[in-house]
């Protein structure tokens, strides 16, 4: 294995953010019945016509530019042939000769930059549905706009691979292009690897590999093909030029097609539909909207420099965009980052979890959790109260200070007030004042619940812990007298 | 009942409206007449019980039409005289269709046709040949036969046909009426199966250039369903319903008069040229220099296109489904007995020439030499306003004559081609008989959207002419 270098190169489909279809106006809703979606002209009906979704055409140059690719000045669609139930038109309307945009680049958290080769549009494909001898087509998602995205091969590893496809999963999620959601098909990858001795440049036979669910997938069935490529040339045997699919319970890749099976696609710009240019007005306004965004990598170096937290945080915190920006938002009211970042990720996103709720039902401002954090911090909120002030505004966005009147839930820290509790629960509790007072440390803890709860979980714990110790000092001394 | 047959399409509107005419009266009366000749001319594939209903008025309305059966009619069937699509009900209409229905226009039945559309003859029709009116032993020309026979006939006023490589003007010359190809992208395409998608267009076959002109009206403009259509302010083509030529400059191409060009045609031609002529027209002697690339640059774009365009027909969603096996037999069986030979022909010829390796050599040079001959044209409409040819170089050839022989069927779009590929407007006027009353057409090329010339050089030459007058006997 060590003798050889790894070179891989991802391509990437992934739906765009449009509410209509790519050439016609059917709604692109996911999970409808199946064929529901659908018109004579996504179902391939004779004499229909296309018509291009500019939405879509606005997402691609939004991506394009996002990837630092360059537009290409004319554009057109080609059909792309092949028989398939799937495919009701037996051609599907894509790209070839004239991608929307070609040679950008993708930078990865280590600093490399993974080339893109290409960026362009085209019609997704319906589905079929096998039953035990027949097969149903559906053709929702037929005519779904993607954009699809191919890399250069720059990939040097598995783990690499992982990386390429977590950034630029996240990137389209901040530029609000597409939802990513490899589940639901919104995002899917093969890949090509292909080995060569460690030093030469010649290229090594290459092998696509098709059928990964995840990213874990696409890293696995990488990592299996590269020590299969590895040990099949170290018996000096050749690779094969063939594309393979991974099965992931087998957790091996098996040959689907040699390169003699390959497709003759017979590509063929689209007649009709006319060639056009991007105009600069939409090229503006795209990369205006893409200026005002701050990218994965650039939030990432920022939380865990500027802000000082851990990398494993960080990265939780960016795999969400909305979630990154409330936390920095929050941190304008209150800058103990490192406390608010465990708030957030910790009891908070309990809450939201336990609403069921996504964060775009999240009611309570940044600036409101701060103030709970705040309050905590400062110790006029225990543990107990805050969470439980969390759980009142989550998904409501009251007054911060007028829950905690209401609810009572100011912390009790005054000596006085708490000696009172104090002293009715050491008479109450004479078996572990004993324990206590004869050297078993712990059973403190039983007291301290005690009061906790006589003061309904308003007082300070440390306080208490204080006061109790205090006062089974003077029990001891009283005792030893 | 008075007779129609001599009456224009307008004239019977206008009777229509000012109640010289009932509506009812009308349509019964050409029912009756397609009861009574179709069953020898075949020119319909479908005669509905009652012509569609339709709303709305226009100078047509309440007149009758044929469509041919490739352009989409919703919940009636739409079989392009294909066996794979001989069950097929469209669920939608053409955008042409909804505009015939919105002015009134009556749709009485689908017209006949070749295969899909490719032929020149309508004997590649899964329903059999439509015969020629002025002689049933002879084709209408193709592949919009059925809709030129019916109106050379006269059992409709008018018909729509579609024209990919001569479809309406050499059928509309073989049955003596007149034809016409609008530019491409003045039509919209959307609801026409698709043969040759950058070269197809629909047009109207007429007995005279004022219903061709009303019916241009009618179809034409701007569509969001078609993105090839053209954006182009509309225009009120009976605007050039006037009898006055001068000064009109007409080129007379010389390579469309060379071998293989019939004798009669050609002196019919000379007549036609000469009365232009004393109509103050001005005739030039011009060149188009690639013309002789015109048939094989056609023949390779057009059934590259259509290759993939009928790939659809597979028998999975609609259409004939042979079961059997898996899904390669599926494919093979639905599409092998489904499709006529034509079809299969046109599919291998397509299917080659976009194949890896062989792109470059055929699609791709093809798409070069049409930009020559594309810019002949321009470079001919720099001196002249207009193209004067044959439309075929032969009147109507006998039925089976060129059946197996498919180059020299394709040879009679010589004329014709060259108009698709250049995308520009055309029309086919009669102009004479040949010996055994066999009709003579004239064919005038524009530059693109300039659909107005030709209408206003046709309607001058029928003023003074009366070959579009002459009805066939059959």
């Amino acid at each position: 294995m060590d003798e050889f270098d790894i070179v891989i190169g991802l391509e990437v489909h992934v739906q765009l953010k449009t509410k209509s279809k790519i050439f016609c106006s059917c709604s692109t809703e996911f999970e409808s019945p199946p064929n529901t979606n659908i018109c004579p002209v996504c179902c391939g009906y004779p004499g229909v016509l296309p018509v291009f979704n500019q939405k879509a055409l606005e997402l691609g140059v939004r991506v394009a530019r996002g990837l630092g690719c360059e537009i290409n000045p004319q554009i057109y669609f080609e059909r792309k042939s092949y028989f398939y139930p799937d495919l009701p038109k037996n051609y599907q309307i894509s790209q070839y000769k004239m991608p929307l945009g070609e040679n950008g680049w993708l930078t990865l958290p280590s600093g490399k930059r993974i080339g893109i080769g290409r960026v362009h549009l085209e019609e997704d494909a319906g589905k079929l549905v096998h039953k035990k001898d027949y097969s149903l087509v559906d053709l929702n998602r037929t005519g779904i706009p993607l954009l699809e995205i191919v890399s250069k091969p720059d990939i040097n590893s598995a783990d690499e691979a992982f990386d390429y496809l977590t950034y630029l999963k996240l990137a389209l999620q901040y530029i609000e292009a597409s939802d990513c959601d490899m589940e639901k098909g919104i995002l899917r990858c093969d890949a090509n690897i292909s080995l060569k001795k460690k030093g030469t440049q010649a290229l090594g036979v290459k092998v696509e590999l098709k059928n990964m669910n995840s990213f874990r997938g696409v890293r696995d069935a990488l990592d299996y093909e590269a020590k299969r490529q590895a040990k099949t040339l170290e018996k000096s045997e050749k690779i094969t030029q063939e594309t393979r699919l991974w099965d992931e319970t087998k957790r091996k890749t098996m040959v689907m097609r040699s390169k003699e099976e390959a497709h003759d696609y017979r590509y063929f710009p689209e007649p009709d539909l006319r060639k056009f240019s991007i105009s600069l007005e939409c090229k503006k306004i795209q990369e205006n909207f893409l200026s005002k965004i701050e990218m994965p990598l650039k939030k990432r170096e920022k939380f865990t420099k500027m802000y000082g937290l851990s990398a494993k945080d960080t990265d939780v915190l960016i795999s969400d965009m909305w979630l990154a920006n409330f936390f920095e938002e929050a941190t304008t009211t209150f800058s103990d980052y490192k406390k608010m970042c465990g708030w957030l990720l910790g009891p908070f996103l309990e809450q939201v979890n336990a609403l069921g709720a996504s964060s775009g039902e999240v009611k309570i401002s940044p600036a409101n959790f701060a103030k709970v954090v705040k309050y905590f911090a400062e110790g006029k909120l225990n543990n107990l109260a805050a969470k439980k002030v969390l759980s009142l505004c989550v998904s409501t966005n009251k007054d911060i200070d007028r829950v905690i009147e209401e609810e009572g839930l100011v912390q009790v820290s005054g000596h006085q007030e708490l000696q009172r509790f104090i002293e009715e629960a050491l008479s109450q509790n004479p078996k572990p004042v004993q324990e206590y007072l004869g050297g078993k440390q712990q059973a403190i803890q039983f007291l301290v619940g005690q009061v906790m709860r006589k003061t309904q979980g308003k007082a300070n714990p440390k306080v208490v812990r204080e006061l109790l110790e205090e006062s089974l000092k003077k029990h001891k001394g009283e005792s030893s007298e | 009942m008075k007779d129609l047959t001599v009456l224009t399409g307008s004239e019977i509107a206008q009777g229509i409206k000012d109640g010289s005419l009932n509506e009812e009266g009308v349509l019964s009366f050409f029912k009756a007449r397609i009861e009574k000749k179709d069953t020898s001319l075949k020119s319909f594939v479908e005669v509905y019980d009652k012509p569609l209903e339709a709303d709305g008025s226009s100078d047509l309305g309440g007149v009758p039409i044929a469509i041919k059966d490739n352009i989409c009619i919703k919940g009636k069937k739409i079989t392009c005289a294909s066996k794979i699509l001989a069950s097929h009900v469209s669920v939608y209409d053409a955008t042409v269709v909804e505009r015939l229905k919105k002015t009134g226009l009556r749709i009485v039945g689908t017209a006949n046709m070749d295969e899909f559309a490719f032929g020149s003859s309508t004997e590649n029709s899964c329903y059999g040949p439509t015969k020629n009116p002025w002689d049933t032993s002879r084709v209408p020309g193709g592949s919009s036969g059925g809709s030129a026979a019916a109106v050379g006939a006269r059992l409709v006023p008018f018909a729509l046909g579609s024209d990919t490589g001569g479809s309406i003007r050499q059928p509309a010359c073989f049955c003596g009426v007149v034809g016409f190809k609008p530019t491409y992208g003045r039509v919209s395409r959307y609801g026409l199966v698709a043969f040759g998608s950058s070269l197809d267009q629909i047009g109207p076959l007429t007995t005279n250039f004022i219903d061709c002109a009303h019916l241009l009206n009618i179809i034409s403009g701007y569509d969001p369903k078609d993105s090839t259509s053209d954006m182009a302010e509309s225009v009120d083509f009976t605007g050039a319903l006037v009898d006055d030529v001068k000064n009109i400059r007409i080129g007379i191409p010389k390579e469309y008069f060379g071998e293989g060009l019939d004798g009669q045609v050609r002196q019919a031609i000379n007549e036609a040229i000469e009365i232009f002529k004393k109509k103050g027209v001005q005739t030039v002697q011009v060149s188009l220099p690639h013309t002789e690339y015109a048939v094989a640059t056609y023949y390779i774009v057009a059934s590259s296109e259509a290759s993939s365009n009928l790939q659809r027909f597979d028998g999975i969603r609609y259409g004939a489904r042979c079961a059997s096996g898996n899904l390669k037999e599926v494919y093979f069986a639905s599409r092998g007995k489904g499709l006529g030979d034509e079809s299969k022909r046109r599919i291998f010829l397509g299917t080659h020439s976009l194949s890896s390796g062989y792109y470059d050599a055929y699609y791709a040079r093809a798409l070069k030499v049409r930009t020559l001959i594309r810019r002949d044209f321009d470079e001919v409409f720099r001196n002249v306003d207009v193209v004067l040819t044959p439309t075929s170089p032969t009147p109507a050839f006998k039925i089976g004559e060129k059946v197996t022989d498919p180059l020299s069927m394709y040879l009679s779009d010589i004329y014709t081609i060259s108009a698709n590929l250049a995308g520009l407007p055309a029309v086919s006027v009669p102009c004479g008989f040949a010996k055994g009353n066999l009709p003579i057409g004239l064919q005038l090329i524009a530059r693109a959207f300039d659909e107005s010339t030709l209408i206003r050089l046709g309607f001058s030459y029928q003023r003074t002419t009366d070959f579009h007058k002459r009805i066939p006997s059959v």
